[in-house]
């Protein structure tokens, strides 16, 4: 692996199984160390948004364990609502709030939750609008916006709470192609600042420039990881092969 | 023109009759308006507790409590529910009969509202749910910030709609011999023997009231809507 930063998730043999019989996720262990970009990549139905949305329990795990920062975010003492607000996250469908501007949907949580002043949350509102070059569309609506400026306040609402990582559900995947760059371009700069992401993508020319390591999923199982030059370039495992030969 | 004229004064103006028009329309609107926050306040409480439980499955016994209550008023007359507050519950009490009034019109609106807010809850998208709980929101907190100011506007027409329903609604009261508009109006026909007059400037006035709300909602809505261009 490419990075030895600390161990920021640590999963530990989860399970997720619905209606007692479809099992989504069969035995998934990792670790997603600080600084990483973790590139998930999987056919569909093999359980990579599962495994994604269990980090932040928004699938609750049937057996298994999830450390956060040393915290078992399982255990049903711990208040999973602390830990979440370290943890950003971005969907396939952005889900702004639409009855809310565009800087409210920003300052929100963290006046809310981080008992900023209006005045603080907005001035890092802005800020955060400038970095994205949205800053003139503050005070409209989501509904006003491209898919591709949708998803790019999305992200910025997640970074507002200074999160110590990002995770992204297929955040391209709903996006006309001519906007896919725009937010593929916004995950560049924050990887490129160090920040610790693990992305379900579909982005193949994503995952080799800027992950650092690729873990592919089928069947609810980790069947391959390693660093993109060896992950694409000599893939050991067969459904991998027949996966990549399928989408390059 | 005349004999019009000799109506009018005759139905309205003879003995004052125009106060029976007028107590009964204050009587009219005084009920209306407390059962309307009654029936928000219950619609709401049972609304949350249902949502929750759909959504959670906590709750339960709170949403067994409910169900019956939505059942049991939706399935029985308001004019029977009004008459039982009046004559079985307070039967032995001596109580105004416009907090009866206000009580039965309240409770059973509640029924309503209640399901039309938990409808508004449950069509706002789960994506929104998820997306106010990943940035550290709690259950609450959601609902507060996140859900129910688009639930609100989502079922407005329908809540205005089961407001007007409960305005012309309340013309029932006369069952436990109060004297609302429509019963104001039936006294002077009583009184002069001309249905024509009273019953058409009663329903010419429930139909202003209407005609007036449906506007303040619309106005409303067209505020609330502001988000989506």
């Amino acid at each position: 692996m490419t990075t030895n930063g600390d161990v920021l998730i640590k999963v530990d043999d989860v399970h997720k199984v619905y209606n007692k019989k479809l099992h989504a996720l069969n035995g998934v262990s990792n670790e997603i160390r600080k600084g990483e970009v973790v590139v998930i990549i999987g056919p569909s139905g093999s359980g990579k948004s599962t495994f994604l949305r269990s980090l932040n329990l928004l699938e609750v795990p049937t057996t298994g364990h999830i450390y956060f920062e040393g915290t078992d975010i399982t255990s049903k003492k711990t208040d999973i609502d602390k830990h979440r607000q370290k943890m950003g996250m971005v969907f396939q469908h952005f889900n702004l709030f639409p009855h809310k501007t565009i800087l409210d949907n920003i300052t929100l949580a963290p006046m809310k939750l981080l008992g900023k002043s209006k005045e603080e949350a907005q001035k890092r509102g802005m800020e955060l609008l400038r970095l994205v070059g949205l800053e003139e569309k503050a005070n409209g609506y989501p509904s006003q916006l491209s898919g591709g400026q949708k998803q790019r306040i999305a992200i910025v609402r997640s970074l507002a709470m200074d999160p110590d990582v990002m995770l992204f559900d297929e955040p391209t995947s709903a996006l006309d192609p001519e906007m896919v760059g725009e937010v593929l371009e916004l995950m560049k700069k924050l990887a490129h600042d160090g920040m610790t992401m693990v992305v379900v993508t579909h982005e193949m020319g994503f995952a080799k420039e800027v992950g650092t390591r690729c873990i592919f999923m089928d069947e609810g199982q980790i069947k391959e990881e390693g660093a993109p030059e060896e992950f694409f370039d000599h893939p050991t495992e067969p459904r991998l092969q027949d996966f990549l030969s399928k989408v390059l | 023109m005349a004999n019009f004229q000799d109506k009018f004064i005759l139905n309205f103006i003879t003995d004052n009759r125009w106060h029976y028009i007028w107590n009964g329309l204050l009587t009219t609107l005084q009920i209306t308006f407390f059962a309307v926050l009654l029936g928000i306040t219950l619609g709401f409480l049972i609304a949350i507790v249902r949502s929750t439980h759909d959504k959670t499955g906590r709750m339960k016994i709170g949403n067994v409590i409910c169900n019956i209550y939505i059942t049991v008023i939706r399935g029985t007359p308001v004019v029977v529910q009004l008459m039982i507050i009046y004559y079985v519950v307070f039967s032995s009490v001596d109580i105004n009969k416009v907090i009866v009034a206000i009580l039965a019109f309240g409770m059973n609106s509640g029924a309503y509202v209640a399901e039309i807010f938990r409808s508004g809850i449950m069509s706002v998208d789960q994506g929104q749910f998820e997306a106010g709980r990943s940035l550290g929101f709690n259950y609450r907190q959601t609902m507060i910030h996140i859900i129910t100011p688009q639930a609100f506007k989502n079922v407005l027409p329908a809540l205005g709609n089961e407001f007007i329903v409960l305005l012309k609604e309340t013309s029932v009261s006369g069952y436990i011999a109060m004297q609302d508009l429509t019963k104001g109006g039936d006294i002077i026909r009583s009184r002069t023997f001309d249905a024509f007059m009273p019953l058409i400037a009663v329903a010419i006035i429930y139909l202003v009231m209407v005609m007036i709300f449906s506007k303040l909602v619309s106005m409303l809505e067209r505020r609330l809507r502001n988000s989506d261009h």
